[in-house]
C-alpha cells in the first residue's frame, strides 16, 4: 500500500501556493497592520466625552490613579472624560491608526515627541489657550524653570508637559567606601573612580543598549551635552562632529578600554541594569529618578551624586518633558481645554500617592512633604532640574525628527558601536552616526 | 514467492511496497469532475476566497501603496515608484540583515530538524516514560516566547549569569553570549533551534508513525543494514513531511521577530539583525514607512520564491 497516498490527494499546488501567499505575507502585516487599540468610535465620542488615552508609567496603581482623576473631570454642558491605558508595544502605530480612522483620543499622553509628529501631520491642537488659563488660575507661574520653553513652537505650545524624566547620575555609597575613593566632580575624577571601583569588583560607569533600553544612547547624549555639544546646534541643524561632541565620545571609549564600562552592557536590558545596581556590581552610572524604589534597594546606599563638570567648565545633563497633547478630532475643543486644565491641577495627587517616577513639572509638587522627604528628589530638584536640557540640545525647541534621534538606529548603533568598543575611533563613529540619522530626518 | 534482491526490495520500500505486492506504480489517474462538483466547491470555496482577499488582499495593496510614497503611517506622502526599492537595495544594512537572515534561516531550519529527526527516532523505539518524554519536549514550542526569551536571558545575558559562570568555572573564560557580535549571532540561532525543534519532532513523528513497520522487516530480510534503512527508507518515506516541515520553518525563521528582538533587539551593533526586525525598526523607530514596507515586500517575494522551489521537491519526491 502507498502509504502516502492519501496526503497526495488532499495537497493541491493552489492550496499550498495559497497557504504559502498567506503565511509568507505576515510581515506585510506585520509592518501596515492598524493597532487594536483603535476601536471605540471617532471623535472621542458624543455627548461631549473627552477620550483621554494615557500611558503605563509607572505600575498598575498609577493608571488606577490617573483613571480616577480622569473620570473625576466634570466640564461645562456636561462634559465628560474616559480613560484608556496604550501600552508602549507599538504605541505610534497604535495612535496612528486611530488617528487615521478617526477614532483616536481627544487628549492623550504619549512618546516624547509624539506631539511634534502628529502637529507635524495637522493633527494636533495647539494649547495656547490652555497657558492662558493656566495663567489665569496660577498654575503657569508655578512651573519649574524651563520646563514649558521647549514646546511652543511658531505656531503655538504643542503639548503641556506634565512630569520630567530626568537621567541623574547615582553611587552606592558604600562602594565608594570600599574602594577608598572621593565621588567624581569632574571626568578626570570620574575616570579615576572608575579604575578603582574596578578593582572592588564594581563599573563605574553603569549603562545598558540592549533590547528595548535606551539608557545607553541616552548616556552618549548626556555626555556630550555634559561637555556643551549635543546632537544640534543653535540653529538646530544636525551637528554631531562638533570637537565637544568628539571630546566627549573619546572620554567614553576610555572609560570602555579601561573596563569602566562593563563589556556586556551593550546588551543589557533594563531589567538587567536593574539587577546590577541592586546586586552591588554598579558604583556610578546614569539613570532616570527613584532608583531606589526601581531596584528595590531602600536602604539608603543608593544616592544622587553630584552633576559632574566637563573639560571645558559645562555641566549638564538631559531630561524628556513627558508631555499630554490634544487632538484636532475632539467632540469640543473647549471640553478638551477645560479637561487639560483639569487634569494638570490634579497632578499633585499622583506625587502625593508617591506612584510617579519622574519630577513633577509644578514647584509647588516639589515642595510637599510626600516628595520633599526624600533627599535624593530634593537634590535632583535643585541640583539637576537647572541644567538639564532636552534631546534638541544645542537648540531650543523640540521637533518631530527627535522621535528618530530617540530610539532610532542611528543612535542605537552609534552606541553600540562605543560601548563594544567597535568603533574605530570617536570621529569616525559620529560620521555614521550623522549620516545615518540624515538618512532617516526629515528634511 | 517473489524472490528480491536488496537494491529492488529498497527501491520497493522507498515506495512503500512490501516485498511480493501487487507492485503497481503509483497511477497518474485524473478524476474529472462533474460540473455540479465544480459548482459546489466553487461555492463552498467563494467566502474562504473572500475572506482571504479581505484579510490579505487589502494589507498588501495598502502595503504596495506605502512601499512606493515617501510617507508616513497616517500621511501616504509623494509617488516615488521604485526609489525606496533601489534605497533598500543599495544599503549595507539590508545586506547585513539579509545574510544573517540567511544563516538565520538555514540554522533555524535544519538545525531543528535535525534534532527534531534525532529526537523523533529516540521516541519511536520503546524507552521508559516515552509519553512524559514527549510532553516535556514539547515545552520548547509551547511556553511563550516572551517567557522563554526572559529565561534565556537570565541564562546568558550577564558575565554573572549561569551559563558563563559554568564557562567561567570550567576555566574557558567569560564569554559574553549576548555583548559579542558573533556569539550573539550563534546565540540566537541556537534559541531558534531551541525553539523550534518540537514542532520539527511533531511532524517527523506523525510521518513515521504512518510507515508501515513491514517495510523494515522486508529490508532487513533483503540483507539492508540499520544506516541503509535509514537513508533508503526512512528519509525517503518523510520526506515529504520533511520538505513541508522545511519550507514551513523557512517561513516561520524569516519571519521571525520575536525570537530576537526580545533576547538581543537586533544588537550588538545589528549582529543580529534580519530583515524582519530591520523592517520594524525603520518603520517603527525611524519612521520610514517606505523604505521599511519595501523590505517586508523583498522579503515576500523571496519567501514565495523558496516556497515554490521546496513544493517542486515535495512534487517531485511524491512522483518518485
Amino acid at each position: 500500500m502507498n502509504v502516502q497516498s492519501t496526503a497526495n490527494k488532499a495537497f493541491s499546488r493552489r492550496g499550498f501556493l495559497g497557504l504559502t501567499a498567506a503565511a509568507a505575507s505576515v510581515p506585510l502585516l506585520a509592518a501596515c497592520g492598524g493597532g487594536s487599540a483603535s476601536q471605540g468610535g471617532g471623535g472621542g465620542g458624543a455627548g461631549g466625552t473627552i477620550k483621554f488615552w494615557d500611558m503605563p508609567w509607572a505600575t498598575p496603581a498609577y493608571n488606577d490613579s490617573a483613571k480616577k482623576i480622569a473620570e473625576g473631570f466634570s466640564g461645562a454642558n456636561s462634559a465628560k472624560a474616559n480613560y484608556q491605558i496604550i501600552q508602549w508595544n507599538n504605541f505610534y502605530q497604535t495612535f496612528s491608526s486611530a488617528i487615521a480612522s478617526k477614532t483616536g483620543p481627544a487628549v492623550s499622553t504619549g512618546g516624547g515627541f509624539q506631539a511634534f509628529q502628529f502637529d507635524q501631520q495637522g493633527q494636533i491642537a495647539y494649547a495656547d489657550k490652555v497657558i492662558e488659563k493656566m495663567k489665569a488660575n496660577g498654575q503657569f507661574d508655578d512651573f519649574l524653570p524651563g520646563v514649558l520653553d521647549p514646546f511652543k513652537s511658531d505656531k503655538g505650545y504643542v503639548a503641556v508637559p506634565w512630569q520630567l524624566d530626568m537621567r541623574v547620575f547615582w553611587y552606592r555609597k558604600s562602594l565608594f567606601e570600599k574602594a577608598g575613593v572621593s565621588l567624581p566632580t569632574d571626568w578626570p575624577s570620574l575616570l579615576e573612580a572608575g579604575k578603582a571601583l574596578k578593582k572592588v569588583g564594581a563599573f563605574g560607569f553603569a549603562t545598558g543598549a540592549g533590547s528595548g533600553n535606551n539608557y545607553g544612547n541616552h548616556s552618549m547624549i548626556m555626555m556630550m551635552v555634559n561637555n556643551g555639544g549635543g546632537v544640534w546646534n543653535k540653529n538646530g541643524e544636525l551637528d554631531l562632529l562638533n570637537d565637544r561632541n568628539v571630546e566627549a565620545m573619546e572620554f567614553v571609549l576610555e572609560l570602555v578600554s579601561n573596563g569602566i564600562i562593563d563589556p556586556a552592557a551593550v546588551s543589557y536590558t533594563t531589567d538587567n541594569m536593574s539587577a546590577q545596581w541592586k546586586d552591588g556590581k554598579a558604583g556610578f552610572g546614569l539613570f532616570q529618578v527613584n532608583v531606589p524604589q526601581r531596584v528595590g534597594d531602600t536602604s539608603g546606599d543608593l544616592l544622587v551624586a553630584d552633576p559632574i563638570t566637563g573639560p571645558h567648565g559645562d555641566k549638564a545633563t538631559i531630561v524628556f518633558p513627558n508631555n499630554i497633547m490634544m487632538y484636532k478630532n475632539t467632540p469640543s475643543q473647549e471640553a478638551s481645554e477645560e479637561f487639560l486644565v483639569y487634569y494638570m491641577g490634579q497632578l499633585k495627587e499622583l506625587w502625593k500617592q508617591k506612584l510617579m517616577s519622574a519630577l513633577p513639572v509644578f514647584k509647588s509638587i516639589t515642595e510637599t512633604p510626600e516628595f520633599a522627604n526624600d533627599p535624593n528628589n530634593v537634590k535632583i530638584v535643585k541640583d539637576w532640574q537647572p541644567i538639564a536640557k532636552t534631546f534638541a540640545s544645542q537648540g531650543s525647541t523640540l521637533n518631530a525628527n527627535l522621535a528618530a534621534l530617540d530610539g532610532g538606529q542611528a543612535l542605537n548603533q552609534f552606541s553600540q558601536s562605543i560601548l563594544t568598543g567597535q568603533a574605530k575611533d570617536a570621529k569616525s563613529a559620529l560620521q555614521t552616526f550623522q549620516s545615518g540619522l540624515e538618512s532617516v530626518l526629515k528634511k | 514467492m517473489t524472490s528480491t534482491t536488496a537494491p529492488s526490495g529498497l527501491s520497493r520500500a522507498r515506495r512503500g511496497l512490501a516485498p511480493g505486492g501487487p507492485g503497481a506504480s503509483p497511477g497518474k489517474r485524473k478524476s474529472k469532475l462533474s460540473a455540479q462538483t465544480t459548482k459546489t466547491f466553487f461555492w463552498l470555496l467563494l467566502p474562504s476566497v473572500v475572506l482571504l482577499v479581505l484579510i490579505h488582499g487589502y494589507p498588501l495593496i495598502h502595503a504596495a501603496v506605502q512601499a512606493t510614497h515617501d510617507g508616513d503611517l497616517l500621511q501616504t506622502g509623494n509617488f516615488v515608484g521604485g526609489e525606496n526599492f533601489a534605497n533598500v537595495l543599495s544599503s549595507p544594512a539590508f545586506w547585513k540583515a539579509a545574510q544573517f537572515t540567511l544563516w538565520f534561516t538555514i540554522v533555524g531550519v535544519f538545525g531543528s530538524w535535525l534534532v527534531g529527526l534525532g529526537l523523533a527516532l529516540l521516541l519511536r523505539t520503546k524507552i521508559p516514560a516515552g509519553n512524559t518524554f514527549k510532553v516535556l519536549l514539547l515545552l520548547p514550542w509551547v511556553v511563550p516566547i516572551v517567557v522563554s526569551s526572559t529565561a534565556w536571558n537570565w541564562l546568558v545575558a550577564t558575565p554573572d549569569s549561569l551559563i558563563p559562570s559554568i564557562f567561567r568555572g570550567l576555566g574557558l573564560g567569560t564569554p559574553l553570549f549576548l555583548a559579542d557580535p558573533t556569539l550573539a549571532s550563534i546565540t540566537v540561532m541556537v534559541f531558534k533551534v531551541w525553539v523550534s525543534f518540537p514542532f520539527m519532532m511533531m511532524m517527523i513523528s506523525a510521518a513515521l508513525a504512518s510507515v508501515d513497520t513491514t517495510v523494515y522487516e522486508a529490508a532487513s530480510m533483503d540483507g539492508a543494514s540499520r544506516w541503509q534503512q535509514f537513508t533508503q527508507i526512512t528519509l525517503p518515506l518523510i520526506a515529504r513531511s520533511t520538505y513541508i516541515s522545511w519550507i514551513l520553518m523557512t517561513i516561520f525563521c524569516v519571519n521571525d521577530f520575536p525570537t530576537i528582538y526580545l533576547l538581543t533587539g537586533g544588537g550588538p551593533v545589528s549582529a543580529t539583525t534580519s530583515l524582519v526586525v530591520l523592517a520594524y525598526r525603520t518603520v517603527f523607530q525611524d519612521f520610514a514607512t517606505g523604505p521599511g514596507v519595501a523590505i517586508a515586500f523583498l522579503m515576500t517575494m523571496t519567501l514565495v520564491v523558496i516556497s515554490v522551489i521546496l513544493y517542486r521537491q515535495i512534487r517531485k519526491s511524491s512522483v518518485e
